[in-house]
């Protein structure tokens, strides 16, 4: 090699690297603070989503005993056998307790008047609750005790809403019951937002003084167990196989061990740590934007130092090496940084999330959580940083003679490998954050698409706007149109940023305020607005007469029984149930607890899609959903044996239906031809119009009259589910805004970083007589254009993905909404002027000769 | 060749100069006769379109640019007119660099010697915009010397400083060339600058048109015997570049 210096010492390039590096960055972190704060905002976000999910994962497990309040739990719709109950007796040492769920009414008696009633959830304890746990009452204390045979601990929420205390009467079945503790806390009932009802403990004693548990109400029974502390895990499992083989899944009855607990919550967490994982992830990949953009500003502005580190001898491949050593170290201090904005958030969080989630279940400590923020955030700093530090490579060393010296010809290698980075980076974060290929490829695809569209829109945009005449109109917006169209502007990774933010941001609101919009606004004028359950048969005609008289309208009623499938073209459902296997929709088809009426004719909403309906004499028939008919594996011909309460009944299916379920009418999967059924026990509901306003009333004499009924108004259901929606896309949104303030912080970062060029403009500005004020103007210009841009791009992708949310996933009916997309361009356009203006106020503040002279 | 405005500019044409160990040479000529281009080709910062580059008989301009830096690690030395010193670095680090860029061991020691050399010792602390021109360029020289390179390039040194201050730069560097025994290559437009030099060629218009050397074989004096005439001339040279 010509002219090779000696290399004295082994080791010595990585000792000058280091030194190198040590000295570099000194004063870098300042001019790449926006760097910093890019990545701090998105490894924030994905902090706070996986501190959520692995507190809440890690609560289920330690609390797992607490949340089943037992060790073993069998749960069904009927009351326990004597073989399951002497099963679990004659294991030694074990206790069990039985516990009666159902929903029903209560009422506070008022002089003169009939109850003010309420909808609640009702929970029956004989026998020791909970075996762990804890259950708060106030007064502190044992439950049987407190509740005897004629009391009552209820939830506070019900007090307040029948203005209630303790000591007050409350009706349960018409019986007067007193009330004599508030339930604080509940072990094996988490949060408040997925019930019917505030909750309301009696005794067996009291709950048989009640004529509730007639036929037909709808009663979960559960029977909890404890074993004795020395048994091991797989003990408790053959002790659940065991009961598994007495009570099968096929007869409706489910058995839980403490471990496996709360399947569903599990399911649900999984799932929403994956989706708001996504949307954290999308919050850290707008920051990487970031990242490469403040990395390519920053290169520029080193591209004399990087020339002269050449011209001394310093190798390309050592230059780019110095370099991602630096942006090493500020993707770890932003990913610190990240880290401690995530827990400090996350530490706060329990404050809004009360009523959700159990604060005691969060705890902002998780330091896996702050590992996936560190790997993450490190990982996007690589992803991003990377492609626009080959620059480097490219700075010709003649740059130290001439200031115009042409980079030096890139290499298709780099650039290939570069590409290569990018998208394999991209998809490796999103794998890592989404748990799952699939999801991770679907939406690195998704996201791939939605930054071809944005960046596409955004360079159309710049490039059109380089073509308005700027020869006439206000001075201001001459320059600042000029500004954005100017070759090289940073508006583009900007305008992608802040519009994929917006995109978040907007179609998650969309999707809330459509969905309640249609809850709220939408439910058919003609559909009923309550619904009452367990009538007896002979209570339907005085109940009808007294709605009648209080005006109710569209009175419709039907029989229900009770049945479930034994048999489907003579195969057993645990034969059937074992070929389904894991779950899902056929697994339920088979197993539930059927209800089945019947008719002369459908209902209107019905409509026969196949077969004909009750056309075959010889046989009872039956008129089956088509959907349904799907997962039960029916169709027309087959033969389906049920259990009527005992009595073994056949049927055969002659007809399929479409069912419109959005009626809110009495539909049901399954329709009898008449003249099977009527012997067989059973219980009516309605549906009815109550006059608007007097609903409550109405609801209190029905109970009045017939405490057994059980009435759920249809607002009430639907306000609690807006509830929820509102709740939960609050959470969307919260995430989703960080990836809008990632987007701003890269404007206000492009814009600090561009500072030496916007001083000298404003410099050039003032000594050609333009005031400060006007300077300021011209600079917001061009920031409201770029947030217009932004605005404009993000609010339609956002209405796209609303709209496929809407009118595809959820196969509703879209409504334009032209002021809520007006709000967003506003609210983008708005934040970007303050983000450019405030970022731009040093440089307004120099004064020219200082700027000028430094030239 | 350099590209300009999207057509080909040709910017030397037809030179051909040898230079000796331990040589000085000014290269002169009036602004955009390619003196700087000349200096680029021999630091091997620019490629020529055609012709040949050789140092020590071998070819240099078609080696890789990981290639060139490590000879230019070893073997070149560089002062231009905007001194282009790192301006993160302060006084001290700048002239280490290029010592810790070869594994010098005695690379501190070695560094304060050269800023003695130099006169700056006290200042080694400072950041580049805490220095003077003079002092900017005294660092220069400095670095440029710390690797005791066989080849040095020096660009306008005193383009950008006041004729006294310029007058002691080039002293110094005089002084440090002739020590070190390093060929130096001076482009300037300055005749008296130039006089620094054994041996002086002239560019016009990318052309090599005159090469002439002093009798003695040794450089005039800078500062002692000039005369007004050569200053006014300086002066006069300067303003039309």
């Amino acid at each position: 090699m010509i002219g090779s210096p000696p290399h004295p010492n082994r080791g010595w390039a990585s000792r000058f690297l280091a030194r190198q590096l040590a000295r570099e960055l000194r004063g870098v972190a300042r001019r790449l603070l926006a760097f910093v704060l890019c990545l701090a905002v998105g490894v924030a976000a994905v902090v706070i989503v996986a501190t959520i999910s692995r507190s809440l994962d890690r609560g289920i497990r330690l609390e797992a005993r607490n949340l089943l309040a037992a060790d073993l739990a069998i749960a069904g719709s009927r009351p326990p056998t004597a073989d399951i109950l002497s099963a679990i007796d004659g294991w030694t040492g074990s206790r069990r307790a039985s516990l009666r769920e159902m929903v029903t009414i209560v009422g506070a008696p008022r002089d003169g008047m009939a109850p003010r009633t309420l909808l609640v959830e009702l929970k029956v304890v004989d026998g020791p609750y909970p075996f762990y746990g804890n259950l708060d009452l106030d007064p502190r204390g044992p439950l049987s005790p407190l509740l005897g045979d004629d009391g009552v601990a209820v939830a506070p929420d019900l007090l307040a809403r029948l203005g209630l205390g303790l000591g007050d009467t409350l009706l349960i079945g018409g019986e007067p019951f007193t009330i004599r503790g508030r339930v604080l806390l509940e072990p094996d009932r988490i949060g408040g937002a997925f019930t019917l009802g505030p909750r309301v403990f009696l005794s067996a004693a009291g709950l048989d003084r009640t004529p509730l548990v007639d036929l037909g109400s709808r009663v979960e029974h559960r029977v909890l167990i404890e074993l004795p502390a020395a048994t091991t895990l797989d003990q408790l499992h053959a002790r659940a196989d065991q009961l598994k083989a007495i009570a099968p899944r096929s007869d409706g009855w489910r058995v839980e061990t403490y471990d496996q607990a709360q399947p569903a919550l599990r399911r649900g967490l999984d799932r929403l740590q994956h989706y708001l994982g996504l949307i954290a992830l999308l919050s850290l990949l707008v920051g990487g934007v970031g990242v490469g953009q403040a990395i390519r500003v920053w290169i520029a502005g080193r591209s004399d130092s990087i020339a002269i580190l050449k011209c001394l001898g310093v190798r390309p491949r050592e230059v780019f090496v110095l370099y991602l050593g630096q942006a090493a170290m500020l993707g770890l201090a932003g990913s610190v940084a990240g880290c401690a904005l995530g827990f400090g958030i996350a530490s706060v969080l329990p404050l809004f999330l009360r009523g959700i989630v159990p604060a005691e279940m969060l705890d902002a400590w998780q330091p896996m959580a702050l590992a996936r923020g560190m790997a993450l955030g490190l990982g996007t700093t690589l992803v991003f940083a990377v492609p626009p530090l080959t620059q480097v490579l490219r700075v010709a060393p003649a740059r130290v003679l001439r200031q115009n010296a042409e980079p030096l010809p890139g290499s298709r290698a780099v650039t290939i490998a570069c590409a290569i980075l990018l998208i394999a980076g991209t998809a490796a974060l999103a794998s890592a954050q989404a748990g799952d290929p699939l999801l991770a490829a679907q939406f690195s695809a998704g996201l791939a698409a939605t930054v071809v569209a944005l960046a596409g829109a955004a360079w159309l945009l710049t490039r059109g706007v380089r073509r308005v005449p700027r020869d006439g109109g206000w001075v201001w917006l001459r320059h600042g149109l000029a500004s954005l169209g100017r070759p090289g502007a940073a508006a583009l990774s900007a305008i992608v940023a802040i519009g994929l933010g917006l995109l978040v941001v907007f179609s998650t609101q969309q999707v809330q305020s459509q969905l309640r919009a249609r809850m709220e606004a939408e439910i058919p004028d003609d559909a009923p607005s309550a619904f009452f359950a367990d009538i007896q048969p002979d209570q339907w005609e005085p109940m009808q007469k007294l709605l009648a008289e209080r005006h109710a309208s569209d009175l419709e009623s039907v029989p229900v029984v009770v049945a479930r499938v034994r048999e489907v073209d003579g195969k057993p459902v645990a034969e059937l149930v074992d070929q389904v296997g894991g779950g899902g929709g056929r697994r339920w088809a088979l197993t539930r607890e059927q209800r089945l009426t019947y008719m002369e004719k459908l209902p209107e909403g019905n409509r026969i899609v196949a077969g004909e309906l009750w056309i075959d004499p010889a046989r009872n028939e039956l008129s089956v959903d088509q959907e349904f008919a799907n997962d039960l594996g029916v169709h027309l011909g087959s033969i389906v044996d049920f259990d009527v309460q005992g009595v073994p009944m056949t049927f055969v299916v002659t007809s399929l239906r479409a069912v419109d379920w959005e009626s809110f009418g009495l539909n049901f999967f399954i329709v009898v031809e008449p003249g099977a059924l009527e012997g067989a026990p059973q219980v009516r509901i309605a549906t009815a119009k109550l006059p608007r306003g007097d609903e409550q009333r109405i609801q209190d004499q029905v109970v009045a009259a017939f405490p057994n009924v059980t009435v759920v108004m249809v607002r009430d259901v639907l306000d609690r589910i807006v509830k929820l929606l509102r709740r939960l896309s609050w959470g969307i949104s919260f995430l989703g805004a960080f990836t809008l303030v990632a987007g701003l912080v890269i404007l206000a970062a492009t814009v600090g970083v561009e500072s030496s060029r916007r001083g000298r403009e404003v410099a050039l500005l003032k000594t050609l007589g333009m005031r400060r004020a006007g300077v300021a103007a011209l600079f917001a210009t061009e920031y409201a254009l770029l947030g217009l841009t932004a605005g404009v791009i993000g609010a339609l992708g956002g209405g796209l993905v609303a709209w496929i949310a809407i009118t595809r996933a959820m196969e509703l009916e879209w409504k334009n909404d032209l002021v809520s997309f007006a709000v967003a361009i506003a609210v983008a356009v708005v934040l970007s002027v303050l983000a450019g203006v405030t970022a731009s106020v040093g440089a307004l503040r120099r004064r020219p000769a200082e700027v000028l002279r430094s030239e | 060749m350099l590209p300009s405005g999207g057509r080909p500019l040709t910017v030397l044409d037809d030179v051909s100069l040898a230079i000796a160990p331990g040589e000085s040479v000014a290269v002169l000529g009036p602004s955009g006769s390619g003196k700087s281009t000349l200096l680029a080709l021999m630091a091997g910062l620019d490629r020529p379109t055609s012709g040949e580059i050789l140092y020590d008989g071998r070819a240099i301009q078609n080696l890789s640019e990981d290639a060139l830096a490590l000879w230019r690690r070893g073997s070149v030395g560089f002062v231009f007119q905007s001194f282009q010193l790192l301006q993160h670095l302060t006084a001290r680090e700048n002239v280490l660099l290029p010592l810790e860029l070869r594994g010098d061991s005695s690379a501190g020691a070695a560094a304060d010697e050269l800023l003695d050399q130099v006169a700056l010792r006290d200042r080694g602390h400072h950041y580049p915009s805490q220095l003077s021109g003079g002092e900017q360029q005294r660092i220069a020289v400095a670095r440029a010397f710390a690797a005791r390179p066989a080849l040095l390039l020096a660009d306008e040194p005193t383009g950008n400083l006041d004729s006294r201050t310029g007058s002691t730069v080039l002293e110094m560097l005089a002084r440090l060339q002739r020590r070190s025994g390093t060929s130096l290559v001076l482009v300037t437009h300055d005749p008296a600058t130039a006089r620094l030099a054994e041996r002086r060629v002239h560019l016009l218009d990318g052309r090599l048109v005159r090469d002439e050397r002093d009798e003695m074989g040794q450089p005039q004096p800078l500062l002692d015997e000039r005369d007004e005439a050569a200053d006014r001339l300086a002066h006069a040279e300067r303003g039309r570049a």
